[in-house]
């Protein structure tokens, strides 16, 4: 696809199983371009930041799901990061794993916003 | 813990910047991500102390007791996959992100090592400020990943994103297709980002305005996340970010147009989309003319017309029944309340607007709503006037219940006044936007919940038949209606008021009247001609206009020079059809070119084709007034334009930036002069590019490389101050004070509360100076205007001129009373209008007198009564009428002269002492003798004139072929034509004729009885086809002077007006006839001198018939009464004829 999109040429279009958020990105991988020090901890779907006026700010946009394999973006509602990527589903599954913090945040959080908002 | 030991550390101090700086050393150096001095780096140390205090709290609170993380071996339930996670919760966990300075850390490490007593940062400190670096950077990922969420939220709650594949479908299968959708449905910015999404490449999408084509570009590269690349852009006359890697390209409808011009077949684009079709603009109107055809020749070509849903059917039907996709807007539901105004409420014609029906929809509002609810009000009213009408009674409503901030908002106001409307009202308070219909469709005002509609527009009409605009007032339309009560419901449901009956509502025309059939056609039939579209009153227009109008502009384009008589382009013509310009303007900057005055016309032509910067409001500030008042010029408004652009470049060459505060003592709105500074560089690369100004002319830059090497370096400033402006705008909305509105726009804009808010709005950075400075070179600018600074008389006697030719018919004369009349009853006619008056914006307003003819000098012995050689015309710009027929942006020019200079017809009596300039205006000269030799003058002016401004379109139409006309000649001309402005003394009488008279001013056709001697006279002139009129009647001697048609005249026989005369130039002297005088001289040249003969043009650009004999002033004469074949010049044939006598 030919997507008007971010300096540095699209690779693919990235698309949140989840909650549909698609665009497109210009790197996978741990090591973003011109990052220097910064190595990321997960393989990540990267783009330029677009909110950003510099040119070599990169933004990462999701990754994939460390248990059930799925496309996720970072979205609060769609996945977390804890010392590896797992999406809400899989976190809801194995929720008696994680830290108290994690526990109470999540039940804090609306049913409705946790289910992300698919199709409209 | 890092704070514990960081009290008893040393000398380690976080707040100090030293401190600071040896971590930059570590964590920000010149390669990193983020680089010390960059915004970044300053928010990452705000953030640090933030965050130092969010963990000190919790650290007193004591929830985090155990510092001991461990791996969780085993899973704590029975579960099939045991995740490996760290038991103990550390919020560094959920960081996806890790920063590694190892190379740097070791070496500040050692250097700590070898020297202990030095400060420096230690491993706790280099752990914290990690730690610190790697939150923020967390931070700033979510923060802009949730924009980007909110940005496609957004995106996919928009009503016409479920239509998105249905759209794509349909313009890949089909030619043209019509999307139809409110206001907020969000079709001008979804529908070109879901083409580029699905593959079409090369977009163009027109709006009818040019801001529209800045705000969408910017909101749609925006979404399409490419804020700083290139492939969404905009073009406007101005102003380009086009690249070539653009994709998609916003522009106005005439760009698109002129674009046409040059490549007809459109090759560039692969889709077009023309939005807001509805608005029924004539340049839009005309678009869809043009495009229809072109998709004959070009089927691969997409063409997506968007609209309101009004009228679809017009649309769809035009392009052969192209589909339509409608799409429900997104408006809340608006309660419709008519109001219709009482009888005793509604004005009478001449009385104002009573106030009384709005005020009581503001109690009403004030009654029922409490001031928690927010929620502002939007009043449509026709015109200026009637809102500071109610305005005025508003503001006393408000100023009383503190409850409503008045603002106006209309075209005239300055941009800052009108900016208000965007700002917010503080709580408990509603903003009470008073509009004319600019807020109709223009401009969108968020927050707005109740609307109240008078139902009435002014609307500019153009009557062909006195070649004058007229403003109007009228009843809406119904899809004006509905458009304007839509305004109350675009954030929440709303409340529409309509000051009218729900009866008057369905008696309205269902749409507003277009464009095309409320104005002059004259620019558009002139680009049509230049497009080849052939006869435009057979040109398929989506709504024709009527052939009346057509027919009038194709006569006035012919009267302009700018059609031949076969209604086929002159060069002129052709040359004004690229001028994004009126014809009119665009002749004077032709004008202006043959004389060496381009530099001054440039700046005149830019002026009065943009707004007058001088705004109303400071009209009656007696502070403005007397600021204002050396820039005036009572020659009149053009040259008052002149002076206060000069000035303001000098201004701006002095003090940069300062002129803002100038222009602001002065009520000028500066963004006006920004205008014309452009416009002038356009002005100026198309007459280079079409040959009529060398290329090299104009200030010479001659730099060295320390100048270029500075230039540069402020360039780049420039640009990093305006990308800085870039970013932040829109985000700034200001807070309204309650006493705000109000007076101000009554009147004291330049006052201090206002200069403050406005710098403090623009926060010391005017981008408006930025942009000036990239575009333009000061030092050059000055230059060029510095020649044109002080005219001297004989330049200003010139630039007089060359506005009369320009503005020519436009002439208003004076009525012979004005001088016993009060200042505001002066009046004044023009051929079509009596009675007409002066704008009080104008110069001639305030100081009359100088039209008047002088008193003691009517009173010369011998000098008839009304007999001066003083009297004046006044050439205008507009003719409008609104209350009253008035007349603005005057000149004044000698009348005599200018008229025999300028004028399209001029009849004489027998003797020449009486005159009828182009039917309605009579001059009467007692002199006989004087009078002819003005009108001998004034005849080899002409002739000479039109060559060589026949010579210069040649040789620009021609590119470089021919030698243009020699520097020697037109100094010769202008020579002359200044002598004859301004040292032609003769005295004369000047008045308009009565109706009676007009209609019997010619003695008509004669037959070959009433003037015996045609022949003889036919025979004297070579190259000047003397017949009789057929109409008119007596000789016409050349395309505009007719001799002897005058009925009611001294009737004499012309063979009896005979007197000696010696010609200076030959030595012939014998008794001729006035006609016969006029014509030697016309044609006899001191020897040495030998022109090729002259064309004698019919006015500009009229096709030029070819010379006979060029090189001799001989031709052959064949004597009837010597029976004989001659070789002789026509005063040599004079003299032979004489003879036999
Ligand atoms: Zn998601
Ligand atoms: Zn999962």
């Amino acid at each position: 696809m030919d997507f008007v999109s971010t300096e540095g040429t699209p690779r693919g279009l990235f698309t949140c199983e989840f909650c549909e958020l698609s665009t497109p990105y210009s790197y996978y991988g741990q090591k973003p371009p011109n990052t220097r020090g910064i190595v990321l901890l997960e393989e990540c779907f990267v783009m330029k930041d677009p909110f950003s006026p510099e040119k070599e700010k990169f933004l990462i946009l999701g990754s994939t799901c460390s248990l059930c394999h799925k496309t996720v973006c970072i979205g609060p509602d769609c996945s977390l990061f804890y010392t590896k990527r797992f999406c809400l589903r899989c976190v809801k599954e194995h929720l008696d794993q994680f830290p108290q913090q994690i526990q109470t945040e999540l039940l804090k959080k609306k049913p409705a916003q946790t289910t992300g908002s698919a199709s409209s | 813990m890092e704070s514990k030991r960081r009290r008893d550390r040393r000398s380690w101090d976080w707040d100090s910047t030293e401190c600071r700086a040896q971590l930059d050393e570590i964590f920000f150096r010149q390669h990193d991500y983020i680089q010390a001095g960059s915004p970044e780096h300053k928010e990452f140390w705000a953030f640090f102390e933030r965050f130092q205090r969010f963990k000190q709290k919790r650290d007193v609170s004591g929830s985090n007791s155990n510092d001991e993380g461990g791996w969780e071996k085993k899973p704590r339930k029975s579960g099939d996959v045991n995740l490996g996670l760290p038991k103990e919760y550390d919020a560094r966990y959920r960081i996806n992100v890790s920063v590694c300075t190892r190379d740097v850390e070791e070496r500040f490490s050692g250097s700590e090592r070898r020297q202990q007593s030095t400060s420096g940062p230690g491993k706790e400190e280099v752990a914290t400020c990690r730690l610190t670096l790697l939150h923020f950077l967390d931070f700033s990922q979510r923060q802009s990943f949730g924009k980007l969420a909110k940005l496609r939220r957004e995106q996919r709650k928009l009503p016409i994103f479920q239509y998105r594949d249905r759209i794509i479908e349909l313009v890949k299968t089909h030619p043209v297709v019509v999307v139809a959708g409110d206001t907020g449905c969000g079709k001008s910015t979804q529908v070109p980002q879901y083409l580029l999404s699905s593959g079409f490449s090369h977009i163009a999408c027109t709006q009818p305005r040019r801001i529209a084509c800045i705000s969408l570009a910017k909101r749609v590269s925006f979404e399409s996340l490419n804020q700083y690349g290139s492939k969404v852009g905009y073009q406007i006359r101005f102003e380009t970010t086009r690249t070539p890697a653009t994709k998609l390209l916003f522009l106005t409808e005439g760009l698109l147009l002129r674009q046409i011009q040059q490549d007809a077949t459109l090759g560039q684009y692969e889709v077009l989309i023309v939005d807001e079709v509805h608005e029924r603009h004539l340049h839009c109107d005309f678009l869809l003319g043009v495009l229809r055809s072109l998709l004959t020749l070009r089927p691969d070509l997409r063409l997506v017309l968007m609209s309101a849903t009004i009228n679809i059917q017009l649309f769809s039907a035009y392009f052969s029944h192209a589909p339509v996709l409608q799409v429900p807007g997104r408006l809340f539901p608006i309660q419709v309340i008519y109001q219709p105004v009482p009888p005793e409420e509604q004005p009478s014609r001449s009385e104002k607007l009573d106030p009384r029906p709005y005020l009581r929809v503001l109690q009403g509002i004030d009654q029922r709503y409490p001031p928690e609810e927010r929620g502002d009000l939007l009043l449509f009213l026709s015109g200026v006037a009637e809102i500071s009408t109610i305005q005025e009674a508003c503001q006393t409503y408000a100023t009383h219940t503190h409850r409503w901030i008045v603002l106006p908002l209309h075209s005239t106001l300055s941009l800052a006044q009108q900016d208000k409307v965007f700002d917010i009202a503080p709580p408990g308070v509603r903003k009470c936007i008073i509009s004319t219909n600019i807020a109709e469709t223009s401009v969108t005002i968020d927050g707005v919940r109740f609307v109240v509609d008078s139902g009435k527009v002014k609307e500019m009409s153009f009557d062909p038949k006195a070649k004058m605009q007229r403003l109007q007032e009228f009843w809406i339309s119904r899809a004006s209606s509905e458009q304007r009560k839509g305004r109350a419901g675009r954030t929440g449901p709303g409340v529409c008021y309509r000051l009218y009956a729900e009866s008057d509502y369905e008696a309205f025309a269902p749409y507003p009247v277009p464009e095309i059939h409320r104005v002059a056609l004259d620019s558009l039939v002139l680009q049509m001609k230049s497009m080849g579209l052939g006869d435009p009153r057979s040109f398929a227009f989506i709504d024709p206009p009527p052939a009346a109008s057509i027919q009038t502009a194709l006569t006035y384009l012919k009267e302009q020079g700018a059609l031949d008589s076969h209604e086929e382009l002159t060069s002129i013509g052709r040359l004004l059809a690229q001028l994004p310009v009126d014809v009119v303007i665009g002749k004077m900057l032709v004008l202006g070119c043959v004389f060496g005055l381009v530099e001054p016309v440039l700046t005149l032509a830019a002026a009065l084709s943009v707004q007058s910067p001088f705004l109303r409001s400071s009209q009656h500030n007696p502070d403005c007034a007397t600021a204002r008042q050396p820039l005036h010029s009572n020659h009149g408004d053009p040259f008052t334009l002149l002076n206060t652009f000069n000035t303001w470049v000098q201004v701006k060459a002095e003090r940069g930036g300062g002129s803002r505060k100038w222009c602001r003592r002065r009520g000028l709105e500066e963004q006006r002069l920004y205008e014309m500074v452009n416009l002038r560089r356009q002005f100026k690369e198309l007459l280079k590019s079409h040959g009529l100004l060398e290329a090299d002319q104009g200030a010479p830059c001659r730099q060295d490389r320390q100048q270029r090497r500075e230039r540069h370096s402020e360039r780049q400033k420039l640009h990093r101050l305006k990308r800085d402006h870039d970013l932040q705008e829109g985000t700034r909305r200001k807070v309204l004070r309650l006493e705000e509105g109000g007076e101000e726009g009554l009147g004291s804009s330049g006052s201090e509360g206002e200069e403050s808010r406005k710098e403090q709005r623009d926060k010391g950075v005017d981008i408006q100076e930025v942009k000036f400075k990239l575009r333009h070179s000061v030092t050059e600018l000055q230059e060029a205007t510095s020649t044109s600074q002080d005219l001297s008389s004989r330049q200003q006697a010139l630039m007089k001129l060359l506005l009369c030719r320009g503005l020519y018919p436009q002439l208003a004369l004076p009525d012979e009373h004005n001088a016993t009349r009060k200042d505001s009853e002066q009046i004044f006619h023009t051929r079509n209008k009596q009675g007409v008056i002066i704008h009080p914006t104008s110069v001639f307003a305030s100081d009359p007198e100088v039209l008047h003819l002088p008193e003691l000098e009517s009173r010369e012995p011998g000098a008839e009564k009304g007999e001066s050689c003083k009297h004046q015309l006044l050439a205008f710009v507009t003719l409008l009428e609104t209350n009253k027929p008035y007349v603005s942006n005057c000149v004044r020019v000698p009348a005599l002269q200018a008229l025999l200079l300028v004028a399209s017809s001029v009849d004489t009596n027998a003797d020449c002492t009486r005159l009828v300039l182009d039917g309605w205006l009579e001059l009467c000269l007692s002199h006989g003798e004087a009078a002819l030799r003005c009108l001998s003058s004034a005849l080899m002016l002409r002739a000479e004139w039109e060559r060589l401004l026949q010579a210069q379109l040649h040789q620009s139409t021609r590119g470089l072929a021919g030698p243009g006309p020699s520097r020697k000649d037109l100094e010769k001309l202008s020579e002359g034509l200044v002598r004859f402005l301004l040292y032609t003394e003769v005295s004369y009488s000047l008045r308009r004729l009565s109706a009676l008279e007009i209609q019997n001013l010619y003695i008509g056709p004669q037959g070959s009885t009433g003037l015996n001697d045609t022949p003889v006279l036919n025979n004297l002139f070579p190259g000047m086809e003397t017949e009789p009129h057929p109409l008119k009647g007596g000789l016409r001697v050349t395309s505009f002077l007719t001799y002897n048609c005058l009925a009611n005249s001294k009737d004499l026989y012309s063979e009896c007006l005979r007197t000696f005369w010696s010609c200076p130039n030959c030595d012939l002297y014998m008794p001729l006839t006035p006609l016969e005088r006029m014509h030697h001289e016309a044609t006899c040249r001191p020897a040495g001198e030998i022109h090729p003969e002259q064309e004698q043009g019919d006015g500009m650009g009229a096709g030029s018939k070819p010379s006979s004999t060029s090189s001799s002033l001989t031709r052959l004469y064949h004597c009837d009464i010597c029976n004989k074949d001659l070789s002789l010049t026509s005063t040599e044939i004079l003299k032979h004829k004489r003879q036999h006598l």
